[in-house]
């Protein structure tokens, strides 16, 4: 999105609640008991101020819905869909997912209850559990009318604002007396009020998403467990760096810091799942959602050339066992960073990459290249031919079968 | 989100004191379409909201759909008053003969090609190889395609922005005047009103004629049309259209 500020972006930015935050502070945690929805099924608004967010949002949405970033495979789509309308309570039909072509951990969801993913999302994501974790999170921001309360949460205090600011100004001049630093003041404390009523709303999206995983008979612990994953990442992103993660705590931050959010997170899971007995995971019915398109997922993560993350990012998945495709992505995650020693690092990920059963042709590529490179002429040749074999129409096989005549 | 550079161009350009202001840059052998031509209005984005005390501006869905009605009729008649033949496409599936997709990417390249010209016409960013040189920006063979496919001679992008102020905006602007009288003076921005128009030639596909419209005024009570009357649409329109010069070289010749 853009990078000016227009009324229309501004409101894009307090209006799309964002779950990539990354930073925030405590708040009393919520039960997810307390949550209900505020709105039922076919919900449209009938105030004027929400009637005017609608209203703009219905041009943004057809604007997403025309964007060429969007994954336009209609199975994919529709198991998306599936997923939010099991998760989505009273608003399950109501609800549009969209899929953005987008490397990064992010969803969001407009007033209008449309919701774009990133394909980031479903790259981290290890079960069915822990998408719909994410998804009932924003179901919950429309369920909660999140967006218009944030806006006149954000219309009242400007307002009172204004008139203290002005009632100082011209009173204190009529008095004599300066009033400006008690303003000055005054400002700070509205803009620390608004940021903490955004991570109060985050933290209600929350707790009503674990109650709608819960009613939907998803394991709930698959939500702090997607927090879990995310700190880790942020933190193994800096190490690789050399950097220090960021602290994950502000009083300027419109999500709960992950550390805390997850510690609430952890009880209230525990709450609601008492209540259901039932936990399931979907790990089978999520591969084959997004199977064929995991490559390219994790191709654009790897490319994006931030080892830490991308590393963690396959660890993570390998933790339901190693394939040819995870392993082939480490080595290359190696190969990219191009440090001292990585070259051997990759060629042992490519060599080992190849003796799984579903090693991907790429994966056969490379590793005949490491062997050439190494002097060991024959053994790459067979493996650049194996290549061949396997992806006689790939773009670059009259390059390969360039090196293969040499 | 659609059009940042232009509307934050026109935005920074307010003048303290109330005003309307308009300013207009064409093709140097540009010539206002007369006679019996046809335009093509794409998908006119049209928003009109309140201005709260705080200074926000809350989105009217009511206002804006009054508004969007009366700009395009006033925008029919103002052409039919030149002799064109105006058809307006309210959504990307209204343009005959085009798929939707097309239009959206029509669409997007201009609001490229727009946010280009705001930023190098209107916000200082002179490019020293194109100055004196009128604007010289085109949507090249698929404007060309789209006037082939539906017959217009004409498109024109429309953006317009009302903004009217609540009952306590207006308080505050007149606490921000009354203050002058013991010493402090603040006074406060109310409604306004931002709009531009992009002409483009569909046989060339050239960007030919631009014009930003600006608004505004400090005065509590005071606001320069209201584009939610029929009479505050037809000014707008007026103001935005009405003037459309020639060219610099058509200009010169005339001399």
């Amino acid at each position: 999105m853009s990078d000016i500020l227009t009324r229309r972006s501004l409101l894009g930015g307090l209006g799309c609640a964002c779950c990539a935050g990354i930073v925030g502070t405590a708040e009393a945690r919520i039960p997810p008991a307390s949550m209900t929805p505020l709105i039922q099924a076919g919900y449209r608004p009938t105030e004027t101020d929400e009637k005017g967010l609608w209203q703009q949002y219905e041009r943004v949405e057809q604007e997403i819905a025309g964007s060429n970033l969007l994954i336009q495979d209609p199975a994919l789509i529709s198991y998306l869909g599936g997923l939010t309308e099991r998760v989505g309570g009273p608003a399950a039909k109501d609800l549009r997912i969209y899929l953005a072509q987008i490397p990064e951990f992010n969803a969001f969801i407009a007033p209008t209850g449309f919701m774009v993913v990133f394909s980031g999302l479903l790259t981290r994501m290890r079960d069915e559990a822990q998408l719909s974790g994410v998804i009932a999170h924003e179901a919950g921001h429309f369920l909660r009318r999140h967006h218009v309360r944030g806006w006149r949460d954000l219309r009242r205090k400007s307002d009172v604002l204004s008139f203290a600011a002005m009632g100082a100004g011209v009173g204190g001049a009529a008095a004599g007396a300066y009033l400006g630093d008690a303003v000055r003041l005054a400002h700070m404390g509205t803009i620390l009020s608004l940021f903490a009523y955004s991570r109060q709303l985050e933290a209600e999206a929350d707790a009503m998403g674990l109650k709608l995983m819960a009613q939907s008979g998803y394991d709930p612990a698959a939500m702090p467990e997607t927090w879990q994953q995310l700190i880790e990442e942020v933190e193994a992103s800096a190490r690789m760096r050399k950097k220090r993660p960021r602290r994950g705590y502000s009083l300027f931050a419109t999500h709960p810091a992950p550390a805390e959010r997850m510690t609430d997170l952890r009880v209230s899971a525990q709450e609601v799942k008492a209540g259901t007995g039932r936990d399931e995971r979907g790990r089978d019915r999520y591969l084959k959602a997004i199977g064929a398109h995991r490559p390219r997922f994790l191709d654009d993560q790897v490319k994006l050339n931030d080892p830490g993350a991308s590393l963690y990012i396959v660890q993570n998945l390998a933790k339901d066992g190693w394939n040819g495709l995870l392993r082939y992505q480490e080595a290359e995650i190696w190969r990219l960073r191009g440090e001292k020693g990585d070259d051997v690092r990759a060629a042992q990920g490519y060599a080992a990459a190849v003796t799984l059963p579903d090693a991907p042709p790429e994966a056969w590529r490379a590793h005949g290249y490491a062997l050439l490179k190494s002097g060991q002429g024959e053994q790459g040749k067979a493996a650049l031919g194996r290549y061949l074999a396997m992806a006689p129409q790939a773009k670059d096989a009259s390059m390969v079968r360039y090196s293969l005549a040499q | 989100m659609r059009k940042p550079l232009i509307v934050a161009a026109t935005a920074t350009s307010l003048l303290l004191a109330g005003c309307v202001q308009t300013r207009q840059v064409a093709d140097v052998e540009f010539q206002p379409p007369q006679g019996n031509y046809s335009l093509i209005v794409m998908r006119p984005d049209v928003q009109v909201g309140s201005v709260t005390a705080g200074g926000l501006v809350e989105p009217r869905a009511e206002w804006t759909e009054q508004a969007r009605g009366h700009l395009l009729q006033a925008l029919r008649d103002q052409q039919s008053g030149r002799g064109g033949r105006t058809m307006v496409a309210a959504t990307r599936e209204s343009v005959p003969g085009v798929d939707p997709k097309t239009v959206a990417d029509l669409e997007r390249l201009h609001n490229a090609v727009g946010n280009s010209i705001a930023l190098h016409k209107y916000m200082g960013a002179d490019l020293p190889t194109k100055r004196r040189q009128g604007i010289d920006w085109t949507l090249g063979e698929d404007a060309v395609k789209l006037g082939r496919a539906t017959g217009m001679d004409y498109a024109l992008f429309l953006y317009a922005q009302d903004s009217i102020a609540s009952t306590g905006r207006v308080a505050l602007q007149v606490l921000g005047i009354a203050g002058c009288f013991v010493g402090f003076c603040a006074p406060q921005g109310g409604g306004g009103q931002t709009a531009y128009a992009s002409l483009v030639d569909l046989r060339t596909g050239n960007v030919v004629w631009f014009n930003v419209l600006q608004t505004g005024s400090q005065l509590p009570g005071l606001a320069f049309g209201d584009i939610r009357t029929p009479e505050g649409s037809a000014q707008m329109v007026e103001r935005l259209l009405g003037r459309m010069r020639a060219g610099r070289n058509v200009r010169n010749r005339a001399r």
